[in-house]
C-alpha cells in the first residue's frame, strides 16, 4: 500500500468525553470486527479499563476504510491513555503519529487535559482536527463548544466535525474528514531504519511484541536490527499489523504503524521511545523524543497475611513484564512484615496497581502513605533521594531539603476560582495565575509541591467544583523546603508503616488525624492506649484510648466452659489479622482507616 | 477419673421461668417430676461413675424434688461406692421452698451448703427480676437455713440491672451482708438471647448497663463485700473463710475431672468434654431406650487445655501457676507474653508471687480480656494444626 494511503492518527480527550466509544463507531464502521463479536471498549483489554471508563495501556488498531473517492485508506488507529498519570504514553503515542483527533464533550467543552495533550501534539507537529462529541446530549451546546475550540485550543472551529460516538452520528463524516485533513506519513523507505518503539505488550508465548512506527526504511523478518538507547540488538522474527489481531505481514515501510516479534524477553529489555535500526546499516542517530518515564509516587506495598508475600513477589514480576514504569524493591516493616517499596506515575497508577494486583493475583494489600521523593543534601555535600521515611537521615546531618514542585493546570467555570484559589493556597501554593478562556471559564495555573497533591487534592477540587473541573501536571523542578519525619508511637512504639515526610506546617495536623483515626479504629483493651505522634522526641499530637472497665464474664461453670473458650478462639482467631505492637493488638482494619483517610 | 472428681445433678425444673434464666429447665408436671429420680437412677446404673468428694444439685430448681427423694440418689450413689467420706453435698434452693421439714430433709441427706437462690433484698429489683419470694421471706430463709447447721449456707444476688444505682447496689449487699451467709455468688446481670429479657432488649424496651457502669458495679460489689471481710476468691464468688469455698465450684475452674447427670449436664475427664441431651424429652427418650443420654463430646488439644486453663485461673484470686503450666503443657508462657506479662504487671491487673501471676481486682474485671490476649503458641502447635 502507498504511504499516501496511510493515516497515523490518535484521538486527544479528557476523560470521559467519550474517546473509547469513538474508537469503537470507528472499529466497526471499518467492519474490523464483525458486529456479534463486538463488545463496548474494544480496545481497553484490561476489565478494569473498562469498569472505570479509563484507558491505561494505549492499544493500536489498523482500520481499512473505502473512502467515496473509491480508494481504500488504511487508518492507524494509536489509542491513547486519558490521565495525567499516564502522560509518558500519551506521549509517545502521539510521536508514532501524524495526526490528532481532538475530541471535545459537547457539554462540558475543553478541559485542562485536553489542553496539555494538545501542545504536546503541537510539539510534535501534529494535524489536529477537532471533533464535537456528544451532540445528542440535551445540554449539548455546539455554539459555544465550537467558541471555545477557536479560543482555547485556537482550532478552526469550522473544521470541527460533530458527532455522537453513542449513536453512531457524523461517523461517516468524521472518516471522510480523515481521509481528506490528516496528511499521508512522510519518510523515505530506501534510508536506513529508523523506527520508533511507542508501546510493547507481553505475550507469553511470544515474548515482548513491540509496537512501532516506522519513520525511514523498512523492517522485515531476519533482519538484525539494534534498540539504540539500550544498544542491545535482536533478530527479527515476525512483523505485522494490529487489526485487533496480530496480522502478519512481509515487511513494514516508513509511514506504517504495526508491530515487531524479536523474541525480546521482557518488557524491562526495552525503552519506550527508542529507536530501531538496521544492525547491518545503522541510522545515525536515533528519532528525538526518548524520555524514561520516572516514578514520582512512592508506597510500600505488604501482604496482609505475611504468608502472601512471595505471591506478591511473583505477581509484581508479571506486572512489571506489562507495566515498566513500576519500580518495585524489597522492604521491611516491624509491624507489617516484609513487602515492597514500590514507585508510581501518580496516584491513579498506584491505585490501579493495587488493584490489578488483588484482582487479578487474588493478593489482600495494606500500601504506607504515598510519598514524594525528596532530595536531601548532608552537612557532608553528599545528595540523597529519599522516599522512604526510614531511610530519611537524621535532621542534624541535613544542611538542605528540597521536594519536587508541579506546575498545576486548573480549568473550571469561573465561579469556582475563590474557593480552588483557595485550595491551591492550602496546599502551599505559589505563583497562582489565572486567565479568561471562552464564556465564563477560567484556567488557573499554580505552582505546587507534589506531596500537596498526593492527599486528596484531586477529590477535593471534584467537589469543589462539582465536577466541573479539570486538573493536569507537569513535573517542574525542585524546591527548597522543610520537612519533618513524623513518627506514630503506640504505647510509645514506633509504628514504623506509620511513619511519614511530611511539611513542617503540616506535621502537627497530620500527625493528630492519625492519631485519631487510629483512636476510632483500634478496639479498646484492658490496658489504656496511648497513641501520639512525635517529630523526633517531640510529641507534637497525642489521643488515649481508655481500657475495658469490665471484661468478664459473670458465670463459668461445666457447661460454659466449651462454650466461653470457643468465644475466646473465635475472637482470638480475629485477632490473627492484628499487628502487635508492644502490648498492643492493631486490627489490619486500622491500617487501612488510617493509610486511606484522607486530612480533611 | 481421679478421687477429686466432682458429680454434678441437674435438676431441670421450676415453678416458673426466670426472664434473665437461660438454663434447660421447664416448668414440669407432678407426674414428670417423679419420673426425674427413676431416670436419674437408670442414668447412673449406666454411666461409668468414679470416685466423687463433691455432689451438686443444681438447677434448675432441686429444691423442688421432695428432699427424701435427694437422700434415694445420694444413697444409691453412695452404695456403689462413687462418694468419699468427706464428700460435700450441696443443694441449690429457692427461699420459698425452704421451711423446717424442707430444712430437716436437707439435713439428713447429709446436704452440707445450702445455696438459696435470692438474687436481690430490694423490693424493685425483686419485682424485675420476678421472683416469687419478698425480702422478709428471703431474710427468713437465710437465718432458717443458718440454724439449721448446715456447713456453709450462700446466697445468689444478681446485681447490674438497668436503673439500679450505686446507692441502690450497697445498699441491696450491705443488707446481704447482715443475713451473714458464709458465702456469696453475685453476679452481673447479663442478658442472654433466648430468655424474656433478650426479647426485651432486641425489641429496645431494655438497655444493659454500659461498660462503664458495669465496671462500677463490679468494684463497688468486691469493694463492700471484701470490707465486710468476704474473700473474692473467683470473679463472683466470695466466702467469709478458706473453708467456705465452694469445693465444687473450683474444680470447674481448676480444670478437675466432673460428671454430669440430668439433661444438658456437661462432664469431663481431663481431655474430652461431653454433654447431655438438653431436653428433658430428649434425655428421657435415650434413657428408656437403654443408651447412654450423651449428646456431644470434645477432645482437647493441648492448645484448647491452656486456653481453658488461663480463660479459667484468670477469673480466680488464685491465679495462673507458671510451673504448672510448663509441666503440663511445656510452655513457658513468660517467654512468649513478656509485654503483655510486663503491661499487665505495670498497670496493676497482675502481681507476680512465686511461680504464680495473680489478678487484682482489676484484672479479674477484664479476665477474659486477658486470656484473649496470650499468645498461646509454641509455634509448632500452630502449624501442626494448620
Amino acid at each position: 500500500m502507498s504511504s499516501e494511503l496511510v493515516r497515523n492518527f490518535c484521538i486527544i480527550a479528557h476523560i470521559d468525553h467519550g474517546k473509547s466509544t469513538l474508537a469503537d463507531r470507528l472499529i466497526q464502521k471499518c467492519g474490523a470486527v464483525a458486529d456479534r463479536e463486538f463488545r463496548d471498549q474494544i480496545l481497553d483489554s484490561m476489565d478494569i479499563e473498562r469498569e472505570r471508563g479509563i484507558t491505561i495501556k494505549s492499544n493500536s488498531v489498523s482500520l481499512l476504510y473505502n473512502a467515496k473517492d473509491g480508494k481504500q485508506y488504511q487508518l492507524n488507529l494509536i489509542d491513547t491513555p486519558g490521565h495525567v498519570d499516564f502522560s509518558h504514553e500519551v506521549r509517545r503515542s502521539l510521536m508514532s503519529c501524524d495526526g490528532a483527533l481532538i475530541l471535545v464533550d459537547a457539554s462540558q467543552g475543553v478541559e485542562a487535559q485536553t489542553l496539555a495533550n494538545l501542545y504536546v501534539a503541537m510539539e510534535y507537529n501534529l494535524t489536529l482536527l477537532p471533533v464535537i462529541n456528544k451532540i445528542d446530549l440535551p445540554a449539548a451546546d455546539i455554539d459555544r463548544i465550537r467558541e471555545e475550540i477557536d479560543s482555547d485550543l485556537g482550532l478552526d472551529p469550522f473544521e470541527a466535525v460533530p458527532v455522537s460516538a453513542k449513536l453512531g452520528t457524523g461517523i461517516d463524516e468524521l472518516l471522510e474528514a480523515i481521509v481528506a485533513k490528516l496528511p499521508p506519513p512522510s519518510g523515505d523507505q530506501e534510508t536506513p531504519l529508523k523506527a520508533l518503539i511507542f508501546d510493547a505488550q507481553y505475550d507469553s508465548y511470544r515474548g515482548v511484541v513491540v509496537l512501532v512506527r516506522v519513520k525511514d526504511g523498512r523492517i522485515a523478518p531476519g533482519q538484525h536490527i539494534r534498540l539504540m538507547h539500550t544498544d542491545k540488538e535482536y533478530e527479527v522474527e515476525e512483523v505485522g499489523l494490529l487489526q485487533l489481531k496480530r496480522v502478519k505481514t512481509k515487511e513494514l515501510v516508513a509511514g506504517t504503524v504495526g508491530y515487531v516479534i524479536a523474541n525480546i524477553k521482557a518488557i524491562r529489555d526495552i525503552a519506550m521511545g527508542d529507536t530501531i535500526t538496521d544492525a547491518e546499516r545503522p541510522a545515525s542517530e536515533p528519532l528525538p523524543g526518548y524520555k524514561e518515564a520516572k516514578p514520582v509516587v512512592f508506597s510500600s506495598m505488604y501482604p496482609i497475611s505475611t504468608d502472601d508475600y512471595e505471591d506478591l513477589a511473583k505477581a509484581l514480576e508479571k506486572l512489571a513484564l506489562n507495566d515498566p514504569a513500576i519500580t518495585y524493591e524489597k522492604d521491611s516493616s516491624s509491624a507489617l512484615g516484609f513487602g515492597f517499596r514500590c514507585g508510581f506515575l501518580g496516584l491513579l497508577h498506584l491505585d490501579v496497581v493495587q488493584e490489578r494486583l488483588e484482582r487479578e493475583y487474588g493478593l489482600s494489600l495494606l500500601l504506607s502513605a504515598p510519598s514524594v521523593r525528596y532530595r536531601v543534601t548532608l552537612e557532608t555535600g553528599e545528595v540523597l533521594l529519599v522516599d522512604n521515611p526510614s531511610l530519611y537521615p537524621d535532621p542534624s546531618r541535613i544542611s538542605k531539603a528540597e521536594e519536587p514542585f508541579i506546575k498545576a493546570s486548573i480549568m473550571m467555570p469561573e465561579r469556582y476560582l475563590g474557593p480552588i484559589m483557595d485550595l491551591c493556597r492550602e496546599r502551599r501554593g505559589e505563583k497562582s495565575l489565572f486567565h479568561y478562556l471562552a464564556q465564563g471559564r477560567v484556567e488557573l495555573t499554580a505552582e505546587l509541591p507534589l506531596a500537596e497533591v498526593l492527599f486528596d487534592f484531586y477529590d477535593r477540587l471534584k467537589t469543589l467544583t462539582q465536577g466541573y473541573g479539570s486538573f493536569d501536571y507537569e513535573l517542574l523542578d525542585y524546591r527548597e523546603t522543610k520537612i519533618a519525619k513524623v513518627d506514630i508511637l503506640v504505647n510509645g512504639e514506633k509504628v514504623d508503616a506509620l511513619s511519614q515526610l511530611v511539611h513542617e506546617d503540616k506535621a502537627r495536623t497530620r500527625a493528630m488525624h492519625y492519631c485519631e483515626k487510629l483512636a476510632e479504629t483500634i478496639p479498646r483493651q484492658q490496658f489504656r492506649i496511648a497513641i501520639q505522634g512525635a517529630i523526633g522526641a517531640k510529641i507534637i499530637a497525642r489521643t488515649t484510648i481508655n481500657p475495658f472497665r469490665k471484661d468478664v464474664t459473670a458465670k463459668c461453670y461445666g457447661g460454659d466452659i466449651t462454650r466461653k473458650r470457643k468465644l475466646l478462639e473465635k475472637q482470638k482467631e480475629g485477632k490473627k489479622r492484628m499487628k502487635m505492637v508492644g502490648a498492643v493488638e492493631i486490627p489490619q482494619a486500622a491500617f487501612i482507616a488510617v493509610l486511606k483517610s484522607d486530612e480533611s | 477419673m481421679s478421687p477429686e472428681a466432682g458429680l454434678y445433678v441437674h435438676v431441670p425444673f421450676c415453678r416458673a421461668l426466670c426472664p434473665y434464666c437461660d438454663f434447660a429447665v421447664n416448668v414440669a408436671s407432678e407426674k414428670r417430676r417423679s419420673r426425674y429420680a427413676e431416670l436419674l437412677l437408670t442414668e447412673i446404673a449406666l454411666c461409668w461413675g468414679g470416685k466423687f468428694d463433691t455432689l451438686y444439685f443444681g438447677g434448675g430448681t432441686p429444691s423442688l424434688l421432695p428432699a427424701p427423694t435427694l437422700a434415694r440418689i445420694g444413697e444409691e450413689l453412695s452404695s456403689r461406692g462413687w462418694l468419699s467420706p468427706d464428700c460435700r453435698v450441696f443443694v441449690e434452693a429457692n427461699p420459698e421452698d425452704v421451711n423446717e421439714d424442707a430444712l430437716v430433709g436437707f439435713r439428713e441427706a447429709r446436704v452440707s451448703t445450702l445455696s438459696l437462690g435470692i438474687q436481690s433484698l430490694d423490693p424493685e429489683s425483686l419485682l424485675f427480676f420476678g421472683r416469687r419470694h419478698t425480702r422478709d421471706e428471703a431474710a427468713r430463709a437465710v437465718a432458717l437455713a443458718r440454724e439449721a447447721g448446715f456447713d456453709t449456707v450462700s446466697i445468689d444476688l444478681i446485681y447490674g440491672i438497668p436503673g439500679e444505682t450505686e446507692a441502690r447496689l450497697r445498699k441491696d449487699l450491705e443488707d446481704a451482708v447482715a443475713l451473714s451467709p458464709d458465702h456469696l455468688s453475685c453476679y452481673q446481670l447479663t442478658v442472654h438471647e433466648n430468655t424474656v429479657f433478650g426479647r426485651h432488649t432486641r425489641a429496645g424496651r431494655l438497655e444493659e448497663v454500659s461498660d462503664e457502669g458495669q465496671g462500677s458495679f463490679f468494684r463497688l460489689t468486691h469493694e463492700v463485700l471484701e470490707s465486710a471481710g468476704y474473700e473474692a476468691y473467683e470473679v463472683s464468688n466470695f466466702a467469709r473463710a478458706p473453708e467456705h469455698r465452694s469445693r465444687h465450684n473450683q474444680k470447674y475452674w481448676r480444670h478437675q475431672p466432673y460428671l454430669g447427670l440430668g439433661p444438658s449436664a456437661h462432664s469431663f475427664d481431663g481431655r474430652a468434654r461431653s454433654w447431655n441431651e438438653r431436653s428433658f424429652f430428649a434425655w428421657e427418650r435415650r434413657l428408656l431406650e437403654g443408651k447412654v443420654p450423651t449428646a456431644g463430646k470434645e477432645e482437647l488439644d493441648d492448645r484448647d487445655l491452656l486456653l481453658e486453663t488461663l480463660m479459667l485461673r484468670l477469673r480466680t484470686r488464685e491465679g495462673v501457676d507458671l510451673e504448672e503450666i510448663a509441666t503440663r503443657f511445656g510452655v513457658d508462657l513468660v517467654e512468649s507474653n513478656r509485654i503483655l506479662i510486663e503491661r499487665s504487671l505495670e498497670d496493676g491487673l497482675l502481681t507476680r508471687q512465686g511461680s504464680f501471676l495473680r489478678p487484682t481486682l482489676d484484672g479479674l474485671a477484664v479476665a477474659d480480656g486477658l486470656a484473649r490476649s496470650f499468645v498461646l503458641s509454641p509455634h509448632q502447635w500452630q502449624t501442626a494444626r494448620s
